[in-house]
């Protein structure tokens, strides 16, 4: 009984780190069709960041946590950065372009990464230091309820940002008709970079609370996790931003579950298998809207 | 067949042989002293990766979709072959006779992988089919780490050393000139035709699934071949070599060369298995020059070097000619 | 070609009979000229950075010493990367062979280094493996050699030292793709089970996971106090602090791949863990010491795990091979490297008939997050 509810609670916190890092592809996505491949290295971006000023803000007698201020401005540069350098130009060619440049990306940061700080694995300090409380013989720690409650926070928030607020309805203008969002007045390019800045910076929020829960930063972490989250992301509905989160969730459990009960080797086979027959039933995932083709 | 590409294949089958021939006389003659089997292994490299690369394009060029799990099919094709050379190491089998084999069990195995894969999938369309092909090709390579026949997660050693570069360069080339053939085939123009616009063809009464499923069994077919000749040209491989970065490369090159383009195909490849080579000037930047050359590529000519621009030897000469009438 | 060698081998061993008198060799001829292999880009750089230092500084040392023989790293004195990847190993393997080296010395894993060998036993290089610990890589042929322990090897001797220290019922916990990981889970279970300690829990995992709350929780449901994590550095940290956080309170152990882990901030996690490893940092040994201070004061203790210490006792294995065949060509470094007896960083190494070493292993554990020795376990016979 124990092993089920601390399972339970395991598996929630791992989904909610999945689902913080899934609503920055979720977002980037929804707007601009495409897929950010190097959204997980904005995190190890940020990851890196935490370790070399978490210290800094301690020793001026700032909590840990502060650093994420730092790790938002640092992200959200290199976001805009990379957008503006290599994702711009070749915007007008086609879907895969931008996929192959977005991965071209991802090994050009894990590589700098690696020259600017080495290949060992880092430990970052202890970001928060709160509690463990005992449940039904269950072992939770409040970092865990943190990550969850910024995670719905932010989920919330960005829904409500893109849903009322004049720039969030022009980003959605702008996947329906660029040229006509163009036409009403709204500055395409604009957009596309704020959403990346919003994009980036949900990533340094998300390694926040990685770090909080996996205090480790390598120079490949992006790449692994973010595939992960990036499936979480397509599971849930990819585009849409609760699907995110429920994504997250979903792949979370799912893991942890299956390597408590059912074949620990295969957890990972068995999560994407899960994503294939939800893609198959409805492929536009859980929470996805099936439009059809227009001829 | 007319008898201008009756004549078109057989000049191009002397320019190979040209190839072979020049290549033949760089590598026995030692023209590069001790580098010889350095630049035979980067060849052999080159070789494999052009069929995976070219098989690739015949899903992103022709079929209009892409697959971000192409190294989950090769990885097939390696396994299947190595446990299949395996077996027959202790009959007295001809090494080419066992080379053959292995190119042919890896590549039905992957094409049966391929069809398995292709029935339910194919019914997606753009990035979520490139999604599911890397949920395939991560359930492959989870499949073997537990598969206790392949030696579980640890490495397989001990596979024959069958692939020589003598003989790889003609797979590739027989490789590549069916896939060629395939694409200017009935079979191709009508994979074209669901490209640009699978609603009308249809409508006109084409069977879109089984062209769809046929197409990307054939790429899986050569991609099994590729890995047949990857395992038994490092003879020990590891279930986690083949992850979703190994397919991201295949991607890559198939774009960097330009998709629909089998000469870019080609080339693609093979500039793009040299380049980590030339950039080991480099050591630890090795991997940040790579990168940036991609990103260069991508900025400054996004729709590949070669953009559906194929290389034809009669073309060529008939071009130099005309040259060389004018000068005359 | 062969005859030529043997000739000369044979003239040199007259030359050195005759008591030096006879000195015809030219001075070209005491460099013994060496490529070497590891990964220097991609997740486990770490290890590379490791082994150019490690190298750097043992090559420094031999040529400025009055060591008869002296080295030449071949690729202008850089580590060829092979990126952890087989068919980079075989082109970096390839291009050192270009440069026509007397010894290759590499890879850190087995996966990369079992192609590399295949090619050596080809080509009767001498491959001195420094981290493939998979037991067949020696097999393949006999110039084919290693400095570091043998899976089963290290796997027994955690076994060995559970059941000293009294502990009775074990949770293995291992990366299910790995060599390495695989190995020494395979050995401890084996011996564990003959010494009679109870296997309450295999978990198994990825060498990319982080999260491992699923196998801590198992672990400590399944009664066990004690942990074996045979897995590398990158993961120890996440490891150890899931498996305490989940309320173990028992021992944590791992082997040669624990070295060189970060613990900063975690020093309370890991009282009460321990591994295997060749060699301790805190061995008063002079060798060690000079080892550790001198590479710390040089490059800091970023890149200062077994990994390196292998590398560069690699250099200097080559050099007493050399002294003991008489010659810095391949043929004499194989023979004077077959079964020879070396005592450097890693240990004293006896190298046995498969070309594999014979050492002892140094336990460690934790004290205030620095490794401390705790003892060293002599090899049998």
């Amino acid at each position: 009984m124990s092993i089920l509810v601390q399972s339970l609670i395991n598996g929630l916190n791992q989904g909610a780190i999945y689902a913080l890092i899934a609503l920055g592809y979720t977002m980037v996505y929804g707007i601009l069709r495409m897929i950010n491949f190097a959204h997980g290295d904005f995190i190890m971006v940020g990851a890196y960041t935490m370790f070399y000023t978490a210290p800094l803000m301690v020793s001026y007698g700032m909590p840990a946590w502060m650093a994420v201020i730092l790790a938002v401005l640092v992200c959200t540069a290199v976001g805009i950065l990379v957008e503006r350098v290599a994702y711009k130009p070749v915007r007008g060619s086609g879907s895969i372009s931008a996929l192959i440049t977005a991965l071209a990306m991802s090994l050009f940061l894990e590589n700098l990464a690696m020259v600017l700080f080495g290949g060992n694995p880092k430990t970052i300090m202890k970001i928060f230091d709160l509690p463990m409380i005992e449940l039904f013989g269950a072992k939770i720690q409040m970092k865990y309820l943190l990550t969850l409650g910024i995670g719905l926070a932010i989920m919330i928030i960005l829904t409500m940002f893109v849903r009322f607020t004049k720039l969030g309805k022009a980003m959605r203008a702008v996947p329906q008709d660029r040229e006509a969002a163009t036409i009403v007045g709204i500055n395409v390019d604009r957009i596309i970079t704020v959403t990346f800045a919003i994009g980036s910076a949900l990533a340094a929020v998300a390694a926040l609370m990685y770090c909080s829960t996996y205090p480790r930063c390598t120079t490949d972490m992006g790449s692994m996790m973010g595939i992960k989250a990036f499936i979480a992301a397509v599971l849930g509905g990819i585009g849409i931003i609760p699907g995110a989160m429920l994504g997250g969730l979903i792949v979370g459990l799912i893991e942890i579950l299956v390597k408590v009960y059912l074949a620990p080797g295969w957890y990972e086979a068995i999560t994407y298998g899960i994503l294939i027959v939800v893609l198959l039933i409805k492929p536009s995932g859980i929470l996805g809207k099936n439009t059809g083709e227009k001829v | 067949m007319p008898k201008n590409v009756k004549i078109a294949y057989v000049i191009n089958f002397a320019g190979l042989l040209l190839l072979f021939a020049a290549l033949y006389i760089l590598f026995e003659t030692g023209v590069f002293g001790t580098r010889t089997d350095y630049f035979k292994g980067i060849a052999t490299t080159a070789c494999y990766t052009i069929i995976m690369v070219t098989s690739l394009n015949l899903l992103v060029g022709v079929m209009g979709e892409f697959s971000l799990g192409h190294a989950g099919f090769m990885s097939v094709g390696a396994y299947a072959s190595a446990v299949l050379t395996n077996m027959l190491s202790e009959k007295a089998v001809p090494g080419f006779a066992l080379f053959l084999a292995a190119l042919l069990a890896g590549g039905i195995a992957a094409a049966v992988t391929g069809i398995l894969v292709g029935i339910p999938t194919l019914k997606l369309r753009g990035d979520y089919l490139a999604i599911v092909t890397v949920a395939f090709a991560e359930i492959i390579r989870v499949a073997f780490t537990n598969f206790e026949i392949t030696g579980g997660g640890r490495t397989m050693s001990g596979i024959m050393k069958l692939s020589n570069f003598y003989w790889v360069f003609w797979v590739m080339v027989i490789c590549v000139t069916v896939m060629y053939m395939y694409v200017r085939s009935r079979f191709g123009r009508t994979v074209k035709a669901i490209r640009e616009d699978y609603i009308a063809a249809a409508a006109a009464g084409v069977n879109v699934t089984f062209y769809k499923i046929m197409t990307f069994t054939i790429s899986a077919f050569f991609a099994g071949i590729a890995g047949a000749i990857y395992a038994h040209y490092l003879t020990a491989m590891i279930p986690t070599s083949f992850n979703f970065m190994y397919s991201a490369e295949f991607l890559t090159e198939v774009i960097i060369g330009g998709t629909g383009s089998m000469t870019g195909s080609v080339i693609g490849a093979a500039f793009l298995s040299a380049l980590p080579e030339v950039m080991r000037a480099f050591a630890k930047y090795r991997m940040l020059g790579y990168s940036v050359v991609l990103v260069l590529i991508m900025i400054f000519r996004p729709g590949g070097v070669f953009g559906t621009w194929e290389f034809s030897l009669t073309r060529a000469l008939r071009r130099v000619r005309r040259g060389l009438r004018k000068g005359a | 070609m062969k005859k030529m060698v043997s000739t000369a081998m044979a003239l040199a061993m007259a030359a050195s009979m005759a008591g030096g008198t006879l000195v015809f060799a030219e001075e070209e001829d005491q460099v013994i000229r060496v490529g070497a292999v590891c990964a220097m880009t991609g997740g486990s750089a770490v290890y590379g950075e490791g082994a150019q230092n490690a190298i750097d500084m043992a090559v420094e040392e031999i040529n400025a010493s009055d060591s008869a023989y002296k080295i030449e790293i071949v690729n202008g004195g850089a580590v060829a990367d092979d990126a952890k990847d087989a068919k980079q190993a075989v082109n970096a393997y390839n291009s050192l062979k270009a440069e026509a080296p007397e010894a290759i010395v590499g890879s850190f894993f087995s996966a990369v280094t079992i192609p590399m060998a295949e090619l050596a036993a080809e080509d009767d290089m001498l491959l001195l493996a420094t981290g493939a610990t998979n037991e067949q890589v020696t097999q393949i042929g006999p110039t084919i050699f290693r400095n570091c322990f043998i899976d089963p090897y290290q796997g027994k001797m955690a076994a060995q030292f559970a059941s000293e220290q009294g502990f009775t019922s074990a949770a293995v916990i291992y990366a299910k793709d790995d060599d390495y990981s695989n190995g020494l889970k395979d050995a401890f279970v084996e011996s564990a089970e003959e010494l009679g300690i109870e296997i309450a829990y295999v978990g198994e995992c990825t060498t990319t996971d982080t999260d491992f709350t699923a196998q801590a929780t198992q672990a400590v449901g399944s009664g066990a106090d004690f942990v074996y994590y045979p897995c590398f550095l990158d993961t120890v940290p996440l490891l150890v602090q899931q498996v305490r956080d989940a309320g173990f309170e028992g021992a944590i152990m791992g082997g040669d791949g624990w070295d060189g882990a970060d613990l900063s901030g975690l020093e309370d996690y890991f009282v009460n863990c321990y591994f295997t490893n060749h060699y301790s940092s805190e061995d008063t040994a002079p060798a060690v010491q000079e080892f550790v201070s001198k590479y710390t004061e040089k490059y800091g203790d970023d890149s200062l795990n077994a990994c390196a210490a292998l590398y560069y006792d690699a250099m200097y294995m080559l050099v007493q091979a050399a002294e003991n065949g008489g010659g810095s060509d391949t043929a004499s470094l194989v023979s004077g490297m077959t079964e020879m007896s070396f005592s450097g960083v890693a240990g004293d190494i006896y190298l046995d008939e498969n070309g594999d070493a014979i050492k002892p292993v140094v336990v460690n554990t934790y004290e205030d997050g620095q490794i401390k020795w705790l003892e060293t376990i002599q090899p049998e016979g």
